[in-house]
């Protein structure tokens, strides 16, 4: 009977200490984070078509619904890129470094955003 | 010495009294009486914690208003207000309808008045000098991607950059260079939640001068 206590016990102070880990991921709406930040480069539905994309822009904003693009990244290099801005990648500083900006959890949720729009799982690295 | 003091009243009401005068408890009211208030927030610190907050604004917090702008720009601007962003506040979607109100020339003056009277202790004074400088232009053209979301005027007066942020054209008549450093450098105080990407860590202080000093130049 002690035992079962014990491991009831333990068991809830694992699932205590997890849950603020989980809670913290589940609060960010990624959606609104990705229209709030990459949608002025990128478009409301990610095909690279945001309103800074005039004539004038000097490169292609990424397309992320094309998954033939998207599987050649890893998300490793998603993460670089927005976290270091275009020239952590030998991009174009057109994309800019939101490491200063972004929490890590808003940009490891944007990965998965991004996955979901090119429904692709991306290279593996 | 009766007739000096009448002479120095009379002074007083003559000065008071002329076209160019303005009066801040006046523009306040008159603020508030055209429904500015509906837009702008005039009371600090900065109220946004969350993409929520921000997207619940209509127009920019103006509670810093008189650290950020130029007056005469202001002034005249009230009576014009010619789009300064290509898309609608807070959109992505939808471009600027231009359909701010205007003011009349004796409420934009004091109008202009109460909103210059409105500071931030995070902008130091006599901190940035507008010119032509060369570091700031490439750290603004090529380095980082502020011509991503800024339109600015290019060689030959061409129209660069792009349409999400704030125009830059003429911005030195528009901005007060000390503000704009103090904004590079202290986001948080003005805009603590805002679709532009945070340098600090990114630019050092020095670059930063470099980058107000060059936009601040733009006539």
């Amino acid at each position: 009977m002690m035992a079962k206590y014990t491991i009831f016990a333990a068991l809830v102070v694992i699932l205590g200490l997890a849950a603020p880990a989980a809670g913290q991921a589940q609060d960010i709406d990624v959606e609104k984070v990705f229209k709030f930040y990459c949608a002025q480069c990128h478009g409301v539905g990610g095909k690279g078509d945001g309103p800074n994309v005039t004539e004038n822009f000097p490169v292609s904003p990424r397309n992320f619904t094309n998954p033939e693009e998207m599987n050649k990244l890893t998300n490793a290099d998603i993460k670089n890129v927005v976290m270091d801005g275009g020239p952590a990648m030998s991009k174009s500083p057109m994309m800019p470094p939101w490491g200063k900006t972004l929490s890590e959890a808003e940009v490891d949720a944007l990965i998965g955003y991004l996955r979901v729009l090119c429904n692709c799982k991306g290279k593996e690295g | 010495m009766k007739r000096i003091s009448a002479l120095a009243v009379a002074l007083a009401i003559a000065l008071w009294a002329l076209p160019g005068h303005a009066d801040p408890a006046a523009g306040e009211a008159a603020f508030k009486a055209s429904d500015c208030t509906a837009c702008h927030y005039t009371d600090g610190p900065a109220k946004e914690k969350t993409i929520d907050d921000q997207l619940a604004k209509k127009g920019p917090e103006l509670w810093y208003a008189g650290s950020k702008f130029q007056k005469e720009w202001l002034q005249a601007w009230l009576q014009d207000p010619a789009p300064i962003r290509q898309m609608k506040f807070n959109s992505v979607t939808e471009a600027n309808p231009g359909d701010h109100p205007k003011l009349a020339a004796a409420d934009a003056a004091n109008v202009s008045d109460f909103l210059m009277g409105l500071t931030s202790d995070a902008v130091e004074a006599g901190v940035v000098k507008p010119k032509k400088n060369a570091k700031g232009r490439l750290i603004f053209t090529k380095k980082m991607p502020c011509s991503g979301c800024h339109q600015y005027e290019g060689r030959k007066k061409k129209l660069m950059g792009g349409r999400s942020g704030p125009s830059l054209v003429g911005v030195g008549k528009r901005l007060n260079p000390d503000w704009i450093y103090a904004y590079l450098l202290t986001p948080e105080i003005f805009k603590p939640v805002k679709a532009m990407p945070v340098f600090v860590g990114l630019l050092s202080e020095k670059d930063m001068k470099n980058v107000a000093s060059y936009v601040a130049n733009f006539k």
